[in-house]
């Protein structure tokens, strides 16, 4: 791509016309270009596209039966034009990243990014800058995800369903592994993160699980021992839940999935009031003399205490819980944790979402119980181990919900950021039903295609310059493309992703201690990795308080 | 050898008189004079021949050429034919300038045809499109479609020749496609 700023403005983008001889239908939206101005370098992604005739009547003139006037008027008369939105500058001197406060000026040329250029924002893969893909038809140059500022948040993975989020997720996952920055958490309702998962590539199949990766780096917990067992998983722990560790607030939260009105959430109260902690276990005993009893005692209808019941039976039906579990998961996931371990818990049949949300919420809510109790006392001194949570949930709107965040643990958890050490990395396909307070608390957002216009809307909520990525968003292709906003890049960045394959496998695993791999369509492995810094060298990349106040200015908050 | 000789000058035009009048410069091709020590180009605008004493008109027989040079051939000495050109430019200590030159032609200067390398540096400064787009003389759009056929053929890329001036010629027309297609209508397609 090579043109020339034609005009614009900072509130609408600008115009830049294309060389003669460039070809616009290769030119993709959201492709990562380049802006030379006078003093800065304006970075900028291509949001849009269309032809300009210098002079309107052109457009009608017939002039299709004659080649040659159709080659003089092509890129004079008639102009195909490309509009690009500036998302950060560089002034060449200082070479400092700055939010885009001024346009390049008339006739600055425009061309597409070079790997340096790449570099200089996005930084060079170490361990703790992941390489996540390639910018648009960019093959050989990997774009990277700053890790340390990727867990100081919330992060979603975003797109419709088969676009990747499973696979995006998986890549994520390894990365912060791979980096030892932070443990993890997967609540993993398909059973598809701890050992192996399905890969509707017909050559792979397969795609390799973190357990099968980072080996004892990573524990298996299972709600369903037998479906891991016929999956060939020798799970490390077999998660039951105990009656008494289930409180109202966590029937409340899958009020939906057992059917129950606003009266019968009342009701679940004032049991856990009466009964305490023992309070369903109790109830679910209760013969209709019991409940007369205390409907009577407490003045609750007994109709409705009766109704409730017939429903909360439901809850006996999942074989996890239990009245007196054998060992108590949540110590068992924080042992692991402590001992630097990452855990998934896999849910085999027990994928319903009745299931699913109960059991993360009840282990969340414990565990960010103990998260809170240590920050407390490293502030009062003690030193434990405080290296940060991410929890990894899917079906997110379930959680976070507009109803619902106010009152979960997870909506708890995106609002307080990293102010406990657990951040959340929710995976959905329907963000606009999440909350619109959550979602301007996450930190980066990792979205694939979406077509509704309400989910494009919620993702780019917040978000600078989103009516320009609006077009980027709903022309990715439908597998493998995402785009990267928020914390954790400086700008906002069209992908193809890395793929999850084989080379990804052995470049992940290598003991370099970072990921420092080039994309291997252009030259193969090892051709450039010299050029490249080792592990923990990060040199060029804006850092303390100085790149705090610009992240602060580029996304505000 | 001289085609003829100026006998009317102004900045922009000068008209020159046959030194035959059957023979004369092709219209849209480049000619030469030289005045003192420079050497001013112009293109050739349009063409007159008429009877000598330029009041009369010359009459009509109803003959064959073959015939009327054979029985008549005294006619023939009472014609003249003139030529008009616009200046382009000229050249001065073996430089080219795409501009008029800083005084006009004087008169009784001989003209000459442009040879195929002058013609090839002139019709590198696209500007003379320009002059043949506004000449005087009449229709531009015909002068100048003559003119590109006359310059392209001697281009080693006569395609990509026409093509660059067919842009330049599309801003000089303040991008009037329609305009620009009558040029082209004229214009061969290489
Ligand atoms: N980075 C990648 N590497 C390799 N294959 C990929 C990648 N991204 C997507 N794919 C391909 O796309 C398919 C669908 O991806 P995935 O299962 O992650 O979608 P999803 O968004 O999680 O879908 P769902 O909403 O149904 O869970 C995969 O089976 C795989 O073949
Ligand atoms: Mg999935």
């Amino acid at each position: 791509m090579k043109g020339t700023i034609l005009r614009g403005s900072l509130s609408g983008g600008l115009e830049v016309r294309l060389d003669i001889g460039e070809n616009i239908e290769e030119i993709k939206v959201g492709t990562f270009c380049v802006v030379e101005g006078r003093t800065h370098d304006f970075f900028s992604m291509v949001v849009d596209e269309d032809i300009e005739a210098a002079n309107p009547r052109a457009f009608y003139e017939n002039l299709s039966d004659n080649p040659l006037l159709n080659e003089i008027i092509r890129g004079t008369g008639i102009i195909d034009k490309v509009k690009i939105q500036p998302m950060i500058a560089i002034n060449r001197e200082e070479s400092r990243i700055q939010p885009v406060k001024s346009i390049p000026s008339y006739l600055s040329v425009v061309r597409e990014a070079q790997e340096e250029d790449v570099f200089k924002i996005f930084g060079r893969p170490d361990r703790t800058h992941f390489y996540v893909g390639t910018p648009l038809d960019m093959d050989h140059i990997p774009v990277c995800i700053d890790l340390k500022r990727f867990i100081e948040r919330s992060n979603g993975i975003f797109g419709k369903s088969g676009t990747g989020k499973t696979f995006y997720t998986r890549l994520m996952l390894c990365g912060m592994i791979k980096s030892g920055l932070c443990n993890i958490l997967v609540f993993d309702m398909h059973s598809e993160y701890g050992w192996e998962g399905e890969d509707e590539d017909e050559t792979r199949k397969k795609a390799k699980g973190l357990k099968q990766l980072f080996g004892s780096k990573v524990a298996i917990f299972t709600l369903d021992p037998e479906s891991s067992r016929n999956r060939g998983v020798h799970p490390d722990f077999v998660v039951e839940i105990p009656y008494r560790s289930i409180e109202a607030e966590d029937i409340a939260m899958v009020w939906e999935e057992l059917n129950l009105n606003p009266t019968a959430l009342e009701v679940i109260y004032v049991l856990q009031k009466h009964l305490g902690q023992d309070w369903l276990h109790t109830f679910l005993n209760m013969d209709a003399f019991a409940i007369k009893d205390f409907a009577d005692n407490t003045g609750s209808h007994e109709g409705a205490l009766q109704a409730l019941q017939r429903k909360l039976f439901k809850l006996q039906r999942l074989p996890f819980i239990k009245e007196n579990p054998a060992d108590d998961a949540v110590e068992r996931i924080m042992q692991y944790l402590d001992s630097g371990m990452n855990v998934v818990l896999e849910f085999g049949h027990q994928r319903s979402m009745l299931a699913y949300m109960l059991v993360a919420n009840i282990l969340t809510r414990r565990i960010h119980e103990l998260y809170v109790k240590r920050s407390e006392k490293a502030l009062g001194g003690t030193r434990e181990n405080n290296i940060p949570l991410v929890i990894v949930i899917e079906e997110a709107h379930k959680f976070l919900s507009p109803d619902m965040s106010r009152q979960t643990i997870f909506g708890m958890i995106a609002r307080e950021m990293r102010k406990y050490n657990v951040t959340l990395l929710v995976v959905d396909q329907r963000p606009s039903g999440i909350d619109p307070e959550v979602h301007s608390q996450l930190g980066t957002k990792i979205v694939a295609l979406l077509t509704e216009e309400k989910d494009i809307e919620s993702v780019l909520s917040g978000v600078n310059n989103a009516r320009m990525l609006r077009n980027v968003l709903a022309s990715l292709d439908t597998k493998q493309q995402a785009i990267i906003l928020g914390h954790a890049v400086p700008m906002p960045v069209v992908i193809r992703t890395r793929t999850y394959d084989e080379t990804f496998y052995r470049d992940i695993t290598r003991d370099d201690g970072g990921n420092r791999s080039r994309p291997t369509s252009a030259m193969g492995h090892s051709a450039g990795s010299s050029s490249l810094p080792g592990a923990d060298q990060q040199e060029e990349e804006p850092s303390g308080k100085e790149f705090e106040d610009l992240m602060k200015e580029l996304y505000g908050k | 050898m001289a085609i003829g000789e100026v006998i009317e000058s102004t900045t922009a035009e000068f008209t020159a008189e046959a030194r035959r009048y059957d023979r004369i410069p092709a219209y849209g091709s480049f000619v030469k004079v030289r005045d003192g020590n420079i050497l001013v180009y112009g293109i050739v605008s349009g063409a007159y021949t008429g009877s000598m004493d330029g009041l009369s008109k010359a009459k009509a027989f109803f003959k064959s050429l073959d015939e009327l040079k054979l029985e008549q051939p005294q006619i023939f000495e009472l014609l003249r034919t003139e030529f008009s050109c616009v200046v382009v430019g000229y050249e001065e200590g073996g430089r080219y300038h795409p501009y008029y030159p800083p005084t006009h032609l004087g008169l009784h200067l001989p003209v000459e045809e442009a040879d195929d390398l002058e013609v090839l540096t002139i019709s590198q400064h696209l500007s003379y499109l320009d002059k043949t787009l506004n000449s005087p003389s009449g229709s531009g759009e015909e002068l100048t479609a003559a003119v590109i056929r006359t310059a392209a053929r001697l281009q080693p890329d006569p395609r990509t020749y026409i093509i660059k001036a067919g842009r330049e010629l599309l801003r000089m027309m303040n991008y009037d496609t329609q305009r620009l297609k009558s040029v082209f209508e004229r214009v061969d397609a290489v």
